[in-house]
């Protein structure tokens, strides 16, 4: 059996990759600013995070907001309006900004001095195989006890080194890890 | 003839075996002691299990009987001593069981007891120490002139019967054979009876061996607050939460299915905003009687004990909630379902059993107000037509995920109650309400993500209090409000209905008043 899946849908199961999961249960653990940010609340509410210190504007540079100051007063007194572009790249900015800050404590959390945390892995979406090429794909879970490298990729927004750190770890499941690489859910505390 | 000598040997060590006090007071008496079985374990020579299983019926065969005997014989003793000193009677003591020279502590019998018992069984005792000087008795607390295993002792028992009492008039010892009689000194509850198993990860134990975590909890937020009862009821209030999840991790031990705490939720579930509400319709009564007879009527305004603690009781689903369509009930799962609601005509005497809901049209329910329905729709009621499932989210169900955690509070709440303990009481209600309104999607309980269970949960506490409303309106009573989880209005004689009480299956008055208008003709007397 192969371990990673070839080519994934073509007997119409479902499912996501067990990283995006796994960034989407630490996303849900941030809560991000509801208001979209193209409503003037929303945008303002981004913009203040991201301009509340000097560290806050170098995080903002450092992390993608390449504008000069002026524009973003201009923004922030509300002068001009930023471009769909910039809007864009605001939200990416102070989503990365927020999950670098979080991932410190988030990952304290997940440690727990060493105890770590269950974690719940919902095997994928099966229904809309054919009978006959269904196969038993039990829940799982497990207990990780080092996050770093998970949390680390994860506040990088490196997709493909949270893939690795997330594989390197759901291989402990045992021979059977491959019929884990994609997921409906993956489920944990923090 | 090396034969003949090696039977004779055999034959010397054949007896007949040591005497064993019933199980059940062995126990009691290691306990009135304040030994632990890692103690009296350790003095024998055994695991603390074992001595767990001694005392719950097994019997100790060879050596090893005979030095518990000897155990239980000194500790009868003992206690019989403790009680005489106690009450300043001589009632009672180490009389009829032998010399004092038994009652040696058990905690001093580590490696003396092997010795003594061996010693008493050939008729004299080893360890006997003459004393040069009258030193107090350990039993009577008058002088005596000998000492066994460093304890000063009398060693018969005619001089140790009447010890000196500290009260001035010396009351003679009674003599009726002590073997057998239950310790004064052990707890009440404990006193007489079996001792209580319970059936834990698939064993029977006793109920001392599972942890009580509520009364450990209780008993050290007093001793932290030192007996300040509001400050360690503040304090208990608080931890509520997650020490509801430990009770729960601990009752699912052995448990033949695992907590899911957190799979994906279906969008139905999900808050639309941060403090809005999800979809499901969870049935909460909010109903009063649109027309009284005339008169001035006694209503009486009941409360249901505990109405979520009860509610527990319910078919939860066990895994993730699968999507299904069509008008098809499964028994054996539970979740949410799309209904189109039946039309209701009773709303004149009895509440819509899908609450005040203004809006027509589909709407999704919970599994208890789907079977309450169905329930209505049977032959047995009549009441109305079955309702039509459009859709369904719903997984494998079971009645006892939560059973164990809802004994558990229950019996900590009946104890509580009985024993006016108010710290247990207010401890006990923070978590089980606490435990229901944050296992949905709350940041104050983050370790269980069921917001499916929250709302089977308080739909079946609503389905509940609908039945109770059914069943007063069936004996005869007028059902005048059904209120919220627990509020109940009738008139009439009630008390033929329900039980008053405290209790979860009672009911408590909350109030009672008149309503209605007085008849015209002035007949009232009220």
């Amino acid at each position: 059996m192969p371990e990673r899946t070839i080519d994934f849908g073509k007997y119409r199961a479902r499912g996501i990759k067990g990283h995006e999961a796994v960034a989407r249960q630490l996303d849900s653990y941030l809560h991000y600013i509801t208001t979209p940010v193209t409503s003037p609340r929303g945008l303002l509410a981004r913009l203040h995070y991201l301009t509340r210190t000097d560290h806050a504007r170098q995080a903002a540079r450092d992390a993608g907001l390449t504008v000069t100051d002026d524009t973003v007063n201009a923004w922030l007194q509300g002068k001009r309006r930023p471009l769909k572009k910039n809007l864009a790249a605001i939200e990416d900015t102070y989503r990365t900004v927020r999950r670098h800050n979080v991932a410190r404590y988030l990952l304290s959390r997940l440690n727990r001095e060493g105890r770590g945390t269950r974690v719940e892995i919902h095997p994928l979406d099966q229904s809309l195989v054919n009978r006959p090429l269904q196969r038993v794909v039990e829940f799982r879970h497990l207990n990780i006890r080092h996050w770093d490298r998970i949390i680390e990729a994860w506040a990088a927004g490196n997709d493909r080194a949270l893939d690795d750190a997330w594989i390197e770890k759901i291989v402990d499941l045992g021979s059977q890890w491959g019929q884990y690489e994609y997921v409906t859910n993956v489920g944990f505390a923090a | 003839m090396a034969q003949f000598d090696a039977v004779d040997a055999l034959l010397a060590t054949a007896r007949k075996e040591a005497e064993l006090p019933p199980a059940q007071q062995r126990r009691m008496l290691r306990e009135a002691l304040n030994l632990s079985r890692a103690q009296v374990a350790r003095a024998l020579g055994v695991s603390p299990s074992t001595v767990g299983g001694w005392e719950t019926g097994r019997d100790p065969g060879g050596e090893v009987r005979d030095q518990y005997a000897y155990f239980l014989k000194g500790a009868q003793a003992k206690l019989a001593a403790l009680d005489a000193d106690a009450d300043g009677a001589a009632e009672g003591t180490a009389a009829g069981t032998g010399t004092c020279a038994e009652a040696v502590p058990a905690a001093a019998q580590d490696d003396t007891a092997r010795q003594a018992s061996s010693g008493r069984e050939a008729g004299d005792v080893e360890d006997v120490e003459s004393l040069a000087a009258p030193r107090p008795c350990v039993l009577c607390g008058r002088g005596a002139r000998h000492q066994v295993a460093g304890y000063p002792q009398h060693l018969d028992p005619a001089e140790c019967a009447t010890p000196a009492p500290p009260a001035p008039a010396p009351a003679p010892a009674v003599q009726e054979a002590p073997t057998d009689r239950p310790s004064r000194r052990a707890p009440a509850h404990r006193s007489a009876g079996n001792v209580k198993t319970v059936k834990s990860a698939g064993r029977v134990q006793t109920s001392a061996d599972v942890p009580d975590l509520i009364g450990d909890a209780v008993a050290a937020a007093l001793t932290e607050h030192r007996g300040d009862v509001e400050a360690a009821t503040a304090a208990l209030v608080k931890r509520a939460i997650p020490d509801a999840m430990t009770l729960l991790d601990t009752t699912r031990k052995g448990g033949r299915y695992d907590i899911i705490a957190h799979p994906g939720i279906p969008d139905i579930l999900r808050k639309q905003t941060t403090r809005g509400a999800d979809q499901i319709w969870e049935a909460r009564p909010k109903w009063t009687r649109p027309h009284l007879p005339a008169g001035r009527h006694e209503v009486a305004s009941l409360d249901i004990n505990g109405a979520y603690l009860s509610a527990l009781k319910t078919h939860l689903p066990i895994g993730r909630l699968e999507h299904s369509e069509g008008n098809v009930h499964d028994r054996r799962r539970a979740g949410v379902h799309l209904i189109t609601p039946p039309a209701w005509d009773h709303d004149t005497f009895l509440p819509h059993p899908l609450g005040n809901r203004d809006e027509p049209g589909p709407l999704w329910v919970t599994e208890p107000t789907l079977r309450l329905l169905l329930r209505l729709a049977g032959p047995k009621y009549r009441l109305c037509e079955p309702p039509v499932i459009h859709e369904s989210f719903t997984s494998g169900a079971t009645e006892s995920l939560l059973e164990k955690f809802r004994i558990i509070l229950k019996d900590a709440r009946d104890t509580a109650i009985a024993e006016d303990d108010e710290v247990t009481g207010e401890y006990v209600k923070a978590m089980y309400s606490k435990f229901v309104s944050t296992m949905g999607e709350s940041t104050y309980n983050r370790d269980l993500n069921r917001p499916d269970w929250m709302h089977l949960i308080r739909s079946q506490a609503f389905a509940n209090l609908w039945t109770k409303a059914y069943k007063a309106h069936d004996e005869g009573l007028m059902v005048v409000s059904v209120q919220g989880t627990d509020e109940l209005h009738v008139i009439g004689d009630w008390r033929h209905v329900f039980a008053e009480g405290r209790g979860v299956t009672e009911v408590k008055v909350k109030d009672t008043y008149t309503a209605g208008s007085p008849p015209a003709d002035g007949d009232t007397n009220e």
